[in-house]
């Protein structure tokens, strides 16, 4: 009797390790898969630059300065490799877009190109999949991080080799520029 | 708002949980033993019809609604839209379906999310803009993520039972089936039981309803938090609630999959109906926006 109740508890802490540990290394799966995707999608951005720098170059030869800004951001953002880089790149070329889009509108004759539409339709559905898959890989940032700082999983990190990662914060510009507010 | 949610479900199956007991303890006073022996009979009838159709869910919904499924060339931007929200959820690719309806709807069926399937009508693909088809999208997807075609079928296999019991009873109370052996017993607490067992598929369907009531509040807090967008579900659904046509099947039994009920609403009192006041609905929403 003795024995069957030793046993049946060095199952029972056997079986808790195991789920706290494969909890941590479930985690940390997640998030490298979230980050494969952010990866994904700036990839398929980065691939429709070109097509849509082309076209809105056949309207409008002399915006070559937001051309090269686009040119450049996007040079940038298919070199990073650290999240921090890669988040940095990622901010200022959705800037550069940004100004691009901006151009296009002083073009109606671009505007109404069945070509442009199509590239805009695409670019916006691009822009949604990079926001969602940084929203998805954050929160899965942040249930590992919890669990990595919270007991009991805390007391596992050493063994699932498991450790804090980092978010992915974009640095968009223009979310820096606080509006100057006075008080005369 | 997701965790309230989900432990009132909780709180609804225990519901339906505890009134199989009562029903069941109310057959033992009424019939002595043989009562006893109706209930894994009728939990087994029970369960194996639900069950079945769960496990079919995608493929039996299909013929039910005549929804016919559709291709990524078919409708790209669709697809786009959906892929976005699986980005969001982390959730598989669903299958899709469109029902050739003008009436605005959708629903989403599937016993896992390997076997989702999501649905619309060609009317909500013709008068919704992006950010509304979007909210819908999540909204669908949501009951996919929360496994409710699973919560509703552990509902319709308790309310079934239930009804199986108490008709088989019913029945036997008809026929004289009650054991002599029982005469001793205390007369207010068999005409307590006789009534227990008349009133309990009411109250189970009550709770079943009340349970797809809880899972669309739910569904509706989940998808906010995979747009984070309360305002397009919420523009989406005064869509639907300014709209007065009705899909045009009024199947009871899968009233409870659309994101609208397809069922005529004043025809239906609050305790019976699968689905919140829209108006309500928006209100929330709402108040969600409002936090920003």
């Amino acid at each position: 009797m003795e024995l069957i109740i030793a046993l049946a508890a060095v199952a029972l802490i056997a079986v808790f390790f195991i789920s706290q540990y494969n909890r941590l290394i479930r985690l940390n799966i997640t998030v490298d898969e979230a980050w494969a995707q952010i990866e994904v999608q700036l990839k398929r951005r980065a691939d429709l630059i070109p097509n849509l720098v082309e076209t809105v170059k056949g309207y409008a030869k002399h915006e070559q300065s937001t051309f090269d800004a686009v040119v450049t951001a996007r040079a940038k953002a298919t070199t990073a490799s650290t999240v921090a880089d890669t988040a940095a790149a990622d901010g200022m070329l959705t800037q550069a877009l940004r100004g691009l889009l901006a151009v296009a509108e002083a073009y109606p004759d671009l505007k109404a190109s069945a070509n442009f539409i199509s590239l805009q339709e695409e670019l916006a559905t691009t822009e949604n999949k990079v926001a969602f898959s940084r929203q998805f890989y954050n929160d899965n940032v942040r249930n590992l991080n919890t669990a990595v700082k919270t007991i009991p999983s805390s007391f596992f990190t050493g063994i699932a080799k498991v450790s804090e990662r980092e978010f992915y914060e974009v640095e968009d510009p223009q979310d820096r520029n606080v509006p100057n507010v006075s008080f005369n | 708002m997701q965790a309230a949610n989900r432990r009132k479900t909780i709180g609804l199956l225990m519901g339906m949980g505890a009134l199989m007991w009562v029903v069941v303890y109310a057959a033992l006073t009424y019939f002595g033993g043989t009562g006893a022996g109706i209930v894994p009979i009728a939990v087994g009838i029970s369960l194996i019809s639900v069950w079945g159709a769960y496990y079919g869910s995608d493929k039996l919904v299909l013929t039910m609604t005549g929804a016919k499924l559709i291709q990524e060339s078919d409708n790209p931007k669709l697809f786009d839209l959906i892929q976005e929200i699986t980005i969001a959820s982390g959730l598989p690719m669903p299958k899709v379906a469109v029902v050739i309806d003008d009436a605005p709807n959708a629903f989403a069926t599937g016993r896992n999310p390997e076997h989702a399937l999501i649905a619309f009508t060609t009317g909500i693909l013709d008068v919704m803009d992006r950010d509304q088809l979007q909210g819908v999208i999540a909204h669908e997807l949501a009951h996919v993520a929360n496994r409710d075609t699973l919560v509703s079928a552990v509902a319709a296999t308790t309310a079934g039972a239930i009804a199986i019991v108490s008709d088989i009873l019913a029945r036997m109370m008809f026929f004289g089936g009650r054991r002599d052996n029982n005469n001793n017993a205390n007369p207010i607490a068999l005409l307590f039981s006789l009534v227990i067992l008349i009133l309990a598929p009411l109250a189970a369907v009550m709770l079943k309803s009340a349970i797809s009531r809880k899972r669309e509040s739910l569904a509706d807090a989940t998808a906010v938090s995979f747009t984070r967008n309360p305002a397009g579900l919420r523009s989406a659904l005064e869509v639907l609630a300014a709209d007065s046509t009705v899909v045009q099947q009024r199947s009871t039994a899968v009233a409870h999959i659309w994101i609208e009920s397809p069922l005529d609403a004043k025809s239906v009192s609050k305790m019976f109906s699968t689905h919140p006041p829209i108006q309500e609905r928006i209100a929330v929403l709402k108040s969600m926006e409002s936090l920003g």
